[in-house]
């Protein structure tokens, strides 16, 4: 297992190693430059150029590069070109409003979707069947965006539910321990902090859930299928054990598998999602920072926060693969 | 001294004439009377400075104290030491929180900090009286001496904060620094001579007269820092242009101005600014206690906020928008203009040298149909490249009436029947001159078309817009510019001073004419200049002025809105939650 582990962690050195390389080269090859940004309309070549010279993009490209992972081996990410900012700390700043909404998301997503898809395939051909599929369909189907921008025209501006924008009403008193408001209300007994922040989660969080909600329902339908037809269920069942001991022991545990796999991966595409999303709630998470990034040519907060997520993503799906290790003995014999 | 703006700005009416019939069913609010009610309520439209059509009404008390102001803003401001920021929004707060020695009443020039200000007749020496009585957030009295120490401290940058990305108005007013940093790429010498204090009068000396005197001293930029404050920054050192800025400039304890509001905090993560009340206002207090700035970047998103009530104000609202907002009961005042849109001949391209064919393709344009249909109300057709409240604006200008059958003689006089143009515009981006870039080039290109000329639309990112359109490889391009101060080389300065390739045309008369005007210290002579320039560059007709047109701002229906200023600097202290 040790010696799986430590191979995987090598694999992944190299990968992120390319990826920034492919990174930087991208980003070079985009046209425009960050000082046409930062600089007025109006502002004289001369002006343009001392800029670029001063923020070193004169010099040639590898040596940049070079000089830019120097930085990320020092865990330096440079700051940000448009908010003057240590990227870190924009980061920092920003990622525990992801996190949360990202975490109720997928809370939402397996708590409604694990069982749904279930009660889907045992009940197959079912109304219940029928709406689970037709519904996962749409919802893979629905831009994250137009979802969040209809859920917020229905239950903010029409029926005036919950909030448009944001993370707390502004003005609202809360102490900061953590950076999840929810969390933080708990910890401080700020429960009103606690019922704001919720308030403000609700919409973001199922917007966001969508996608991961009808990928995780399609899959454990799937699955739960697949299991369902497999002798070593007919055989449990044969020998007159309990239907729930079946189910629990024998059909769930075998057709959780892929649905562990895909939790993993839909985790680190939660953070596209959450892009969208939080740009049409002003949430003022890591996505509204890198959307402003995008657009602002600021290559080093772009760059910082692709590689933290490559990171993050990564790390996610190595212990994916590391939990087959507790749900499939199989793999852990293979390896 | 000034001529009287009403006047100049009704000149510019005869201009614009028929913009109104739309316009006036926008605002002559529930005037579903006749065309002719509207027409002449529209005749007298002042597009400097509109009147406003609301009465005053009265404060609720409760609310201003207890309720938050929240408003909306695209985006985050940068640093809340202002002479660092180039950007609007960072403006829009610390104009609450600092004053300048100049400010501007619509878009004229009158005492901000100092009560009364003269020149020395080379305009190398400028003496501001301040007001007595005025005290900085932390309890210090302004006088000349705290005037000087923000001066001296600007002048004396060293290192990254001479990079322009930092201080690129201070750097653009004073060329230099007392000694430049040769990585930052300045290499001018400072025009800035020093500064004198005498009790309640600071004394600011420039080496030579440039036009961006006495406009400078109302940018945001040069706003007065309390010097208490100053002296506990201790994190005041930037070493390259991509070292972040000094903590001290993104947290609300260290700095102080003397405005109506003080920084109470900034929320970085919640993207939010929150103001408080400052009581010991020289002006009159504010009656809202509490303001916070929220960043909502998205143009709909704003809009939703204030329509269920979670904002009480934005500023940028679509074109498309005012009008249901306005309906809805939402206050959308119209703000005066200030900016210039234009499309350029780049005259590197042929036939576009051909003065007969700029002419002919300027008679084409039908300005009249963008104002109407794509600007929001208070939009109006420039006939030049500035805005007709600045000191200068010409009415003697050559125009060119949209006029298709004339415009198709002319190209056949030229031998030009068949012309085929490239056109760009920029695709991902709307600036407060040009709310929707893709339905302006619409316009212009089917006008085009229908005079005979073959356009190639060629649709450009904004980030790669500007340096494509400057190296001059667009022949015909729409762009435009917004005014920093009442002063026609901030504007005609930006373009005319020198052969450039994004104009591509060479004519001494206007490069002499404007160096000439740029250095005459006395406002009346210059204006003459400009006056004069205006009609030889209509004359040249480097491009065609299109329009001018105000940003948009919005409000709740229960809060009394500020004057709204063309130049985009409101002062949030005259603002407040109305009674009924």
């Amino acid at each position: 297992m040790l010696r799986y582990t430590v191979k995987r962690l090598l694999q992944l050195t190299v990968a992120l190693l390319g990826l920034t390389l492919l990174l930087f080269a991208w980003f070079k090859a985009l046209p425009g430059g960050p000082e046409n940004r930062l600089l007025p309309d109006d502002a004289t070549d001369q002006q343009r150029e001392a800029l670029r010279r001063a923020l070193g993009l004169d010099e040639p490209i590898w040596t940049q590069y070079v000089e830019f992972l120097g930085r990320i081996v020092r865990l330096d990410f440079g700051s940000s070109l448009s908010s003057g900012r240590p990227i870190a700390t924009e980061l920092a700043d920003r990622l525990p409003a992801t996190v949360e909404l990202s975490l109720f998301a997928i809370v939402i997503a397996i708590g409604v979707g694990i069982p749904l898809g279930y009660l889907a395939a045992r009940k197959r051909g079912s109304w219940l069947d029928f709406i689970a599929v037709s519904g996962s369909l749409i919802g893979i189907c629905t831009p994250v965006f137009f979802l969040a921008a209809m859920l917020k025209v229905v239950f903010s501006q029409n029926m005036g539910v919950f909030p448009t924008f944001g993370r707390l009403t502004p003005g609202t008193g809360f102490t900061e321990v953590t950076g999840f408001r929810v969390l933080d209300g708990l910890i401080t007994g700020e429960l009103d902090v606690v019922g704001n922040a919720l308030v403000h989660l609700v919409l973001p969080a199922v917007a966001l859930a969508s996608i991961p909600l009808a990928v995780i329902t399609r899959i454990t339908r799937a699955s739960v299928l697949e299991v369902l037809g497999e002798d070593y269920v007919r055989t449990a069942d044969a020998k007159g054990l309990k239907p729930q001991t079946i189910r629990a022991r024998h059909v769930m545990k075998n057709a959780l598998l892929p649905v562990v796999t895909v939790i993993g991966l839909l985790l680190g595409s939660l953070f596209a999602g959450a892009v969208l999303t939080e740009s049409v709630f002003a949430f003022g998470g890591v996505g509204s920072f890198v959307y402003q990034a995008t657009t602002e040519r600021d290559y080093p907060a772009l760059l910082g926060f692709i590689l933290i997520i490559a990171v993050s993503y990564v790390v996610l799906n190595l212990l994916v693969d590391l939990s087959y290790g507790f749900l499939d003995p199989r793999v852990r014999v293979r390896s | 001294m000034r001529t009287s703006r009403t006047t100049l700005a009704r000149r510019a009416i005869g201009a614009a004439a028929g913009a109104i019939l739309s316009f006036g069913l926008l605002t002559a609010c529930g005037s579903d009377g006749g065309s002719d009610e509207d027409a002449e309520s529209a005749e007298d439209f002042d597009f400097t400075c509109p009147e406003r059509e609301d009465a005053e009404r009265a404060p609720d008390e409760e609310a201003n104290e207890n309720t938050p102001f929240v408003f909306g803003t695209p985006g985050d401001p940068s640093s809340l030491d202002p002479v660092f920021a180039s950007d609007g929004e960072t403006f829009r707060i610390t104009r609450q929180v600092y004053d300048t020695l100049l400010d501007h009443d619509c878009t004229e020039m009158v005492p901000g900090l100092a009560e009364s200000w003269e020149q020395n007749d080379e305009g190398t020496e400028w003496t501001f009286h301040l007001r007595e009585g005025v005290t900085f957030h932390d309890g210090t009295p302004l006088d000349g001496a705290a005037v000087c120490a923000n001066f001296d401290r600007w002048n004396n940058f060293t290192g990254g904060y001479q990079s322009p990305n930092y201080t690129y108005y201070y750097s653009k007013f004073f060329d230099g620094y007392a000694e430049n940093d040769p990585e930052m790429g300045i290499e001018a010498e400072t025009n800035y001579a020093g500064c004198e204090a005498d009790g309640l009068t600071a004394t600011i000396r420039i080496h030579e007269y440039t036009a961006n005197f006495p406009g400078a001293f109302s940018m945001a930029t040069t706003a007065i820092v309390s010097p208490g404050s100053l002296e506990q920054i201790t994190d005041d050192e930037v070493e390259t242009a991509d070292d972040p800025l000094p903590e001290y400039t993104q947290t609300a304890d260290v700095l102080a101005g003397t405005g109506p509001y003080q920084l109470a905090e900034w929320d970085h993560s919640g993207q939010a600014v929150t103001l408080e009340r400052f009581d010991d206002y020289w002006g009159e207090t504010a009656e809202v206690k509490t303001l916070i700035f929220r960043t909502i970047s998205d143009e709909n998103a704003r809009r939703q906020a204030l329509e269920a009530g979670d904002i009480h104000g934005y500023d940028l609202v679509a074109p498309a928008d005012v009008q249901p907002l306005a309906e809805g009961g939402f206050q959308v005042p119209t703000r005066g203009v200030f900016n210039i849109l234009y499309m350029t001949y780049t005259q590197g391209h042929a036939p576009l040298d051909d003065h007969t064919v700029r002419e002919a393709l300027s008679h084409a344009v039908d300005r009249q149909r963008i104002v109407d249909s794509v600007l929001p109300p208070g939009g109006t057709v420039a006939t030049q490249f500035m805005p007709p409240s600045l000191e200068g604006w010409s009415e003697d200008v050559v125009t060119y009436e949209h006029d298709p059958d004339l415009a198709q003689e002319m190209l056949a006089d030229a031998g030009h029947e068949d012309l085929t143009l490239e056109f760009c515009y920029p695709t991902d981006v709307t600036r407060p001159y040009m709310p929707a870039p893709k339905d302006i080039f619409d316009i212009i290109a089917s006008d085009l078309e229908a005079v005979g000329v073959t356009v190639e639309a060629t649709p450009i990112t904004w980030v790669e817009y500007i340096p494509t359109t400057r190296s001059g490889d667009c022949p015909l391009y729409l762009l435009g510019w917004t005014g920093d101060f009442n002063e026609a080389y901030n504007f005609l300065g930006t373009w005319f001073a020198t052969e450039t390739t994004e104009w591509g045309f060479d004519n001494q008369a206007i490069f002499d004419g404007l160096a000439e005007a740029a250095a005459e210290p006395d406002p009346s002579v210059r204006a003459e200049h400009w006056a004069g320039l205006n009609e030889l560059i209509m004359e040249e007709l480097p491009g065609l002025p299109i329009s001018h047109s105000p940003p948009s701002i919005a409000f709740a229906p229960d809060v009394y809105p500020m004057d709204v200023s063309p130049l985009t600097q409101e002062d949030f202290s005259q603002m407040y939650f109305a009674a009924e």
